[in-house]
């Protein structure tokens, strides 16, 4: 940590931006009197890429690979979100088969669950718990075998695709998947054992950048750091998106708004995401379609491509001019792990999208930082900073 | 990467808002600058408790050619069980913003957590936001010039060239004129003076 300034009895420090605890490259710029944080300002950008104008310069079927790099932890949920805006904009959404929709549903909550076991282990060694790491880094490294099974890439697999998915699951998809199952339970006993009770844990996460219902609401929370405030809000229940509405489970939350709240939502949400992996498990014993039955918007089978021209021609022009989307705009926000992640689409009824714009949660979750942070020790802001779980990519995008 | 660089396929809309199809994602209502505070006032009082995200959009070509796009959301403060949240209601108020001077009051009075979302809408459009409490550069570094996100700011070619991109150390928080204190501030700020000596040097070679 630098020092800036000395004035008066406070000091400015300078934290990161390459400070490890800090998640990526933030730098927070504290004030503080002792050891008492007065104020917290950050400074964000580092990261920036431009991704929304490069996806603006994409078709609409190219834009997927680099939305899918903006939250590196749940890519596959960002993919979701686009694919479900313009699927709005083109009108397919009633069309989009069972099982594409299972399909989806079943890898954003892996997803989920892999993304809170990044927070886990790396909100763990902020606090010096680090055989954390390895417990939950194990069952991450699973999920990713599975996604990398269903795509052929581990992070970014850019496997879904407007009006569906990419080829149905290989063989033995399946029976990983089921090994997971069984494994899940004892592991998420594991970690409980490790942290959740763990005394030093509960003395740095307890009455720990306590956030009150009215000033999450006014600082645009969203996720489990709003849930860990006594709002149970969920995109999921609220307005249900790409067949939720036919799984069932509960939104965890808890009251008291602080570290450990947010802590015991994001570990009770693993739980329930895994009760829908878990019914989704049988839904895909059906076969299916995976893809709209609308040759304007899907490849034609690989398969034929070889065997007949139209086919050729017909996965030629799709692959080098995509499709056009007609003209409007949309908002649609799905549950990522991190709070409401929204995509506005604007299509002028071109070949590619005219604009672009994320809702990032992580951003809105970091910004509150500012509120949360006063009066706190200055050995706790990283700590909060770990409770809201941000993710540098989104964050700058 | 000829994407990006081939012409388009279709004639292009000018006001894609007007022409949207019939989705329910939204109660959408369209407004005049004049009006936008007193608006976002009336809805904050009415149970709009959350401003869930503002973005720009530039429609080059049209009149006004900014549109900034604000979505709100009604979330009740005392809601404990999703059957308490039910399904909120989603507002999406468009502001149309001209090309010469655009300027919108800010938001941050009502809603603290616009602070950074006007500031990026600064930074990648331009468009100014009075009374904003700190409007400065958030995404890109101080000292760039343009606004990426117009459509007018090529992705690449020769005009993208025409702004260097500048050392990393550029953008750092110490304020210009602070006096350094300390051996690491005093490092930083050579770095910056080093940083900024190089970036003049390349610009005149």
């Amino acid at each position: 940590m630098d020092v800036v300034e000395r004035s008066g009895n406070t000091m400015t420090l300078s934290m990161g931006p390459q400070h490890p605890s800090t998640h990526g490259v933030l730098q927070v710029i504290v004030e503080v009197s002792g050891e008492i944080v007065e104020k917290a300002e950050m400074e964000i950008g580092y990261l920036h890429t431009g991704i929304e104008k490069s996806a603006e310069n994409l078709f609409w079927t190219q834009a997927g690979t680099v939305i899918e790099r903006m939250d590196y932890l749940n890519p596959l949920g960002n993919a979701m979100c686009y694919m479900l805006a313009a699927e709005k904009l083109l009108g397919i959404t009633d069309r989009i088969p069972e099982r594409a929709q299972d399909i989806r549903i079943l890898l954003c909550e892996l997803s989920r669950i892999a993304s809170h076991c990044v927070w886990l282990g790396t909100a763990g060694i902020d606090l010096g718990a680090i055989s954390t790491f390895f417990y939950s880094f194990d069952v991450r490294e699973d999920i990713l075998d599975l996604i990398e099974l269903s795509g052929g890439a581990r992070m970014h697999p850019n496997y879904l695709r407007i009006g569906g998915v990419n080829g149905d699951l290989p063989a033995g998809f399946l029976d990983r998947l089921d090994a997971l199952i069984a494994k899940f339970p004892r592991r998420m006993r594991e970690l409980r054992t490790l942290l959740q009770n763990n005394p030093i844990l509960r003395d740095r996460m307890i009455d720990v950048g306590t956030i009150s219902p009215e000033q999450a609401l006014a600082w645009n929370l969203t996720g489990p750091a709003l849930r860990g405030s006594g709002i149970a809000y969920d995109v999921r229940k609220a307005f249900p998106y790409g067949g939720y509405e036919r799984y069932a489970f509960d939104v965890p939350t808890r009251v008291e708004g602080d570290a450990y709240a947010r802590f015991l939502v994001r570990l009770d949400e693993m739980d329930e995401a895994m009760r829908i992996v878990t019914q989704v498990r049988k839904a895909l014993d059906r076969p299916g379609p995976i893809m709209v039955d609308d040759p304007k918007i899907a490849q034609p089978p690989k398969e034929t491509i070889a065997l007949s021209m139209e086919a050729l021609i017909h996965h030629f022009k799709i692959v080098s001019e995509s499709f056009r989307v007609p003209p409007g705009d949309v908002y649609q926000a799905i549950e990522s792990p991190r709070g409401e992640l929204g995509y506005y689409l604007v299509s002028d009824g071109n070949n590619r999208p005219y604009r672009v714009r994320t809702r990032p949660p992580s951003l809105y979750n970091l910004q509150a930082l500012k509120a949360m942070a006063p009066g706190n020790l200055i050995a706790d802001i990283v700590v909060m900073i770990g409770s809201l779980d941000p993710v540098f990519g989104e964050v700058d995008r | 990467m000829p994407s990006s660089q081939s012409p388009s396929i279709a004639g292009t809309a000018v006001d894609p808002t007007s022409l949207r199809p019939p989705l329910d994602d939204a109660e959408i209502v369209r407004i005049a600058p004049g009006e936008l505070l007193a608006k976002l006032t009336a809805l904050r009082a009415e149970g709009f408790s959350m401003l869930l995200d503002l973005g720009g959009v530039d429609y080059l070509g049209r009149e006004p050619r900014f549109d900034v796009v604000y979505h709100l959301l009604a979330l009740p403060a005392r809601a404990a069980t999703v059957a308490e949240v039910g399904t909120p209601r989603r507002l999406r108020l468009l502001v149309g913003v001209p090309a010469e001077g655009p300027e919108l009051p800010s938001a941050t009075g009502l809603w603290p957590s616009a602070d950074w979302a006007e500031r990026e809408i600064f930074d990648l459009f331009g468009i100014v936001f009075t009374g904003h409490p700190d409007l400065r550069r958030i995404q890109m570094p101080y000292d760039w010039t343009g606004h990426p996100l117009r459509k007018d700011y090529p992705l690449r070619g020769p005009a993208r060239e025409a702004t260097p991109r500048p050392p990393f150390a550029l953008k750092s928080n110490v304020p210009a004129g602070t006096p350094p204190s300390g051996k690491v501030a005093a490092a930083l700020q050579k770095q910056i003076a080093r940083a900024r000596g190089q970036a003049a040097d390349g610009e005149t070679s």
